[in-house]
């Protein structure tokens, strides 16, 4: 069985911010269950997790909340990425597709490219 | 930015209290019920649904203790709530409280008080703009005065053409000021005013000498370089202090004052900051300009045009970037050219010490530095003392708090047994310390002021003029902070102890009763603390009964003169224009007056009475010896001496051993006389008789100057140099001037103006100073009184320093006496208490009440006897200091050491006394039903 890691609080804070940019509005739950479809498990466990960092970026400003009705016409708190969300995002995406880069070129390394 | 939001909205939350629990807890709720309906969805059955659905949630727990750290801020919502909590525990034991915040006030109130005079006297610069910049002249501050070509280590006093020279040719100067080393009492008169002249201190400055320091005039104008111009008129400032004791007059500037009998406009007034350029006990009230010194010549002061007269002191301020190392080394050059242009002047001995004078330059943001220098060495002994009082302070409620410790240790392992962590009980524990220590140093601030004014008032009882000594008692900004460093650094001192045994708790203990422990945690750490306690009062103890002794050896040493029924009149004969022939006549009438006094037994007067500290000195030429060499020529070889009436020997009550004493039949036109000393005929003539041989001075070229006519007891003149034997004396008739070869003119006028008056009063009868100030007004009325006063005080005020220090440190090892047997009846008592299950078996065995008392008495005493055995070699290192310290204490005094051992072996025993009482009355019975 494959190990469950821990989510860095950072990346799972940029999976939000992807899925309200996607997705527009959603619930706690929402979000949830697509963080799980699209990164399989590392959600299937300490869903709850999500909150405390929900909370943080609603802080910070990046997201806002407000109640609306779920599903199954309960009053649920429905989040929304706000402009600085989607600069943050945009900042964000922008640090990890570099970050990512320089770490793929190391990846594909060989000798003969630094003899 | 975003940090910044969201801590502003965390902060909201904490102050608000708002909790987003409801919040938290409506979405797990709607969560689960989601996340249920998709597993019931997916064909679970609803209870099973709902298990699925929580476990995949998480720990609902710990997601919602995390949710509540993200809302507030946590680590202050902590402090907040340990600080409360804290606050009601101690409000819940006043009486710990009470005394734990005593103790420390006292204790950092001690340390407090010192480090503001530490501070003021030491570390704290003049009042002046960017005192950085600032350069004096000297590594050691030089008072007062200085003759001849050379000076002895370095060139630290000047000439006022010294001063031009130099501040004409040094480059790297922006301003080079100088001004008078000394500062004189002035008799001081405000024109047209009724009341009598007063005596206030003065100094004569540079014109520039304001401008050097960058301050500006409070009111008025400060001088300048056109008021310091020969011919200038007269002008003056005058300080701030004063000026107050004119009411703040808005028309003092403007006014004309009389001083030294001769009129000043007062032209402004110093920032009230401002104290002159030395911090010393009686600042000056009067600034005037180096040219008007002319106008009121000074008898301590040199001659403004006389070359080789050096009474200046100088500060100046470098230009931006200028190194002071090379300015030095230019006015190294420079002070050369100046003496090699004044060479066909020197005296051979100031020409053979050509090559090696030289000059240092050295900060002088402190200004002249020669009441640090002084000081220095006390204000460290006292820092440390007072360092030594609050370890002992610390030590104490150290102990306090661990037996509070042993008391809560219940509470404490059922907090562990319940899943507190270690790291929030050692918190708790130190916030608990940290208020404490706060509230102590809070009070310990009134504490160090009045104790402050205290060591003050002691210190310099009789400061002249308006000023006063420029210490001040109230707490500036950087004592604050000392004492809150201070308390915090004693919180952790004391409270580390107390907080580590929390960590140390068995939760097993919580279900045990705790007098069924048998480990006795804490019974160490309190029995090093009394071993520490009694350590540190050996040492304060023994310290203090050396500088007691050493005071008291001092006070009652042989001084050679008599203290009783003296009193001393000063007088200040050379603000008069008496001719110098005139003054016999007034001394003579005025002992005629003073005698006819009812009550005056007799009245003689000299230039200097003992103890004064003004004596002249001069180098001897004995007849029929070489001239001393330059070599000899040196401040080793220095003879003081002093000019006295007839009837002063039996006047000042020194015998006269061989010979006469000076008496009316020596006077202008008879042979010129002297009397010796002991330490003179011993010098100087070994064991030939010295009656009837002859001396002179090398500087008037003759050695037959004096006839020596008697030879008298030695006697203390001088007020240093206590640890020497008295160094040779001699005395001069008043009616003889010394005659310059050359001239034919009197080589010491300004010797002739006999300071003090000795009056012997009959036995039983007091004279009034109204009394003696009505004879010498009957004589002449212009004729300044200084002051009055008996010559017991002023001997007694040599020491009053060392008096001071001598008190302080009794004060402060009686303080540790006291805290370290409270220390030792602590944990005596507690350890009785601790132990009556066993003291009962012992009498259920058969021990007598005796025997228990001395079974614990015994263990005090070996805790003390370990504190002494460590103190010991301590306190024989801090005599040793000590010794190095003040002439006469003795570090090895048996006799101090001795009874501290005795003082501190004695308290143990009355501090054990008291529990080993309680211990022999216990009850075996009782005792064992307690269990």
């Amino acid at each position: 069985m494959k190990r469950k890691t821990d989510v860095p609080q950072g990346t799972l804070a940029l999976m939000i911010l992807k899925t309200l940019d996607v997705l527009g509005p959603l619930h706690g739950y929402g979000i949830a269950r697509r963080i799980e479809q699209i990164s399989r498990d590392v959600l299937a466990v300490n869903q709850g997790t999500l909150y405390p960092v929900l909370l943080k970026l609603e802080q910070e400003g990046s997201i806002v909340s407000e109640y609306g009705a779920s599903e199954n016409n309960r009053r649920a708190r429905f989040y929304r990425l706000t402009r600085d969300g989607r600069k943050q995002l945009q900042a964000e995406l922008r640090d990890w597709e570099q970050t990512a880069g320089i770490i793929g070129r190391f990846f594909e390394l060989k000798a003969e490219d630094l003899s | 930015m975003r940090d910044l939001r969201r801590f502003l909205k965390r902060f909201r939350n904490m102050v608000t209290r708002r909790r987003n629990d409801e919040r938290l807890k409506e979405e797990i709720e709607e969560h689960i019920a989601l996340q249920t309906a998709e597993y019931m969805k997916a064909g679970l059955p609803p209870a099973e649904a709902r298990r699925q659905a929580l476990l995949k949630f998480g720990a609902v727990e710990a997601i919602k203790e995390e949710y509540r750290a993200q809302t507030g801020l946590p680590f202050v919502e902590t402090l907040l709530y340990d600080t409360r909590y804290a606050l009601r525990r101690l409000r819940k034991s006043p009486s710990f409280t009470i005394t734990v915040v005593l103790t420390l006030a006292l204790g950092i109130g001690a340390t407090t008080s010192i480090f503001t005079l530490f501070y003021d006297v030491l570390l704290k610069s003049l009042t002046v703009a960017n005192p950085g910049e600032l350069y004096r002249l000297g590594k050691e501050a030089r008072c007062c005065y200085w003759g001849g070509y050379s000076q002895e280590n370095e060139y630290s006093l000047v000439s006022y053409e010294l001063y031009k020279h130099f501040r004409d040719h040094t480059q790297g100067f922006a301003q080079l000021a100088a001004f008078q080393a000394d500062d004189p009492l002035l008799g001081v008169q405000r024109s047209g005013g009724t009341e009598s002249a007063q005596s206030y201190p003065g100094e004569f400055v540079s014109g520039n000498y304001f401008t050097m320091f960058g301050i500006s005039a409070y009111a008025g104008r400060l001088l300048t370089s056109t008021d310091d111009q020969p011919g200038a008129p007269a002008v003056a400032v005058m300080s701030y202090r004063l000026w107050q004791q004119y009411g703040s007059d808005p028309f003092i500037v403007g006014a004309v004052f009389n001083i030294d009998n001769t009129p000043f406009t007062i032209v402004g007034i110093t920032p009230p900051s401002f104290f002159g350029d030395t911090l010393r006990s009686e600042p000056p009230d009067f600034f005037l300009p180096l040219n008007s010194e002319t106008l009121v010549p000074q008898a301590d002061a040199g001659d403004l045009n006389q070359a080789d007269q050096y009474w200046l002191d100088l500060i100046g301020r470098i230009k931006p970037g200028a190194e002071p190392t090379s300015i030095e080394a230019q006015m190294r050059v420079e002070l050369k050219q100046w003496l090699l242009s004044y060479q066909s002047e020197m005296s051979a001995n100031d020409r053979a010490k050509l090559p090696e004078q030289t000059l240092f330059l050295r900060p002088g943001g402190s200004g002249i530095t020669s009441m640090r220098a002084e000081y220095e060495h006390w204000l460290h002994i006292l820092m440390m003392v007072s360092a030594f009082v609050l370890l002992i302070v610390c030590a104490n409620v150290a102990n306090l708090m661990l037996v509070r410790g042993m008391q809560r240790r219940r509470e404490t392992s059922l907090s562990v047994a319940l899943g507190a962590h270690t790291s929030r009980l050692v918190r708790q524990a130190l916030t608990e310390s940290i208020l404490l220590s706060l509230a102590g140093g809070m009070t310990s601030l009134v504490i160090a002021f009045a104790g402050t004014r205290l060591i003050l008032l002691f210190a310099f009882p009789s400061a002249r003029g308006a000023t006063g000594i420029p210490i001040n008692a109230s707490p500036s900004m950087p004592v604050l902070l000392f004492a809150f460093g201070v308390s915090l650094v004693a919180a952790v001192v004391f409270g580390i102890a107390p907080a580590w045994m929390t960590t140390r708790v068995d939760p097993i203990e919580a279900l045990r009763g705790v007098s069924r422990s048998t480990a006795r945690t804490g019974a160490l750490p309190r029995k090093m603390l009394v071993v520490f306690q009694a350590a540190l009062s050996l040492v304060l103890l023994a310290a203090s009964g050396l500088l007691t002794a050493a005071v008291h050896r001092l006070e009652s040493q042989r001084f050679g003169f008599l203290q009783e029924q003296r009193t001393i009149v000063r007088i200040d004969p050379g603000l008069i224009d008496y001719q110098p022939n005139q003054f016999t006549t007034l001394y003579d009438r005025i002992r005629d007056s003073l005698s006819s006094i009812p009550g005056v037994a007799a009245a003689a007067i000299c230039q200097y009475a003992p103890q004064s500290g003004n004596n002249w000195a001069t180098s001897v030429w004995v007849n029929g010896r070489p001239a001393p060499g330059p070599n000899e020529d040196n401040v080793e070889n220095m003879v003081y001496w002093d000019r006295v009436t007839p009837g002063y020997f039996s006047a000042i009550g020194t015998q006269i051993i061989e010979g006469r004493s000076i008496s009316e039949e020596d006077t202008a036109t008879s042979q010129h006389v002297a009397v010796i000393n002991e330490a003179f005929a011993k010098k100087y003539f070994n064991k030939e008789n010295p009656i009837g041989q002859y001396f002179g001075r090398p500087e008037l070229e003759s050695p037959r100057l004096y006839k020596i006519v008697g030879v008298a007891q030695d006697a203390r003149y001088l007020n240093f140099d206590f640890d020497k034997p008295i160094g040779p004396f001699f005395f001069l008739a008043e009616a003889q001037h010394d005659v310059v070869p050359k001239t034919g003119g009197d080589s010491n006028p300004g010797s002739h103006h006999l300071h003090d008056i000795i009056l012997v009063t009959r036995p039983g009868a007091t004279v009034s100073a109204a009394a003696i100030r009505q004879a010498i007004v009957s004589v002449d009325p212009r004729l300044p009184i200084e002051s009055i006063g008996t010559l017991g005080e002023q001997v007694s005020n040599q020491f009053r320093q060392q008096r001071l220090i001598a008190k302080l440190s009794s004060f402060f090892g009686v303080l540790s006496l006291v805290l370290a047997s409270i220390g030792l009846y602590g944990v005596t008592s507690y350890n009785v208490g601790q132990r009556t299950t066993e003291i009962g078996v012992c009498f259920a065995l058969g021990a007598t009440p005796a025997q228990v008392a001395i079974l614990v008495i015994r263990r005090a005493l070996a805790l003390v006897a370990v504190g002494l055995a460590l103190g010991f070699p301590v306190a024989l290192a801090a005599g040793k200091f000590l010794g190095s310290q003040l002439y006469g204490l003795n570090p090895y005094d048996p006799a101090a050491t001795l009874l501290a051992i005795l003082t501190l072996s004695f308290s143990t025993l009355v501090a054990a006394f008291i529990p080993a009482l309680r211990a022999s009355r216990i009850s075996p019975s009782e005792a064992l039903r307690a269990e």
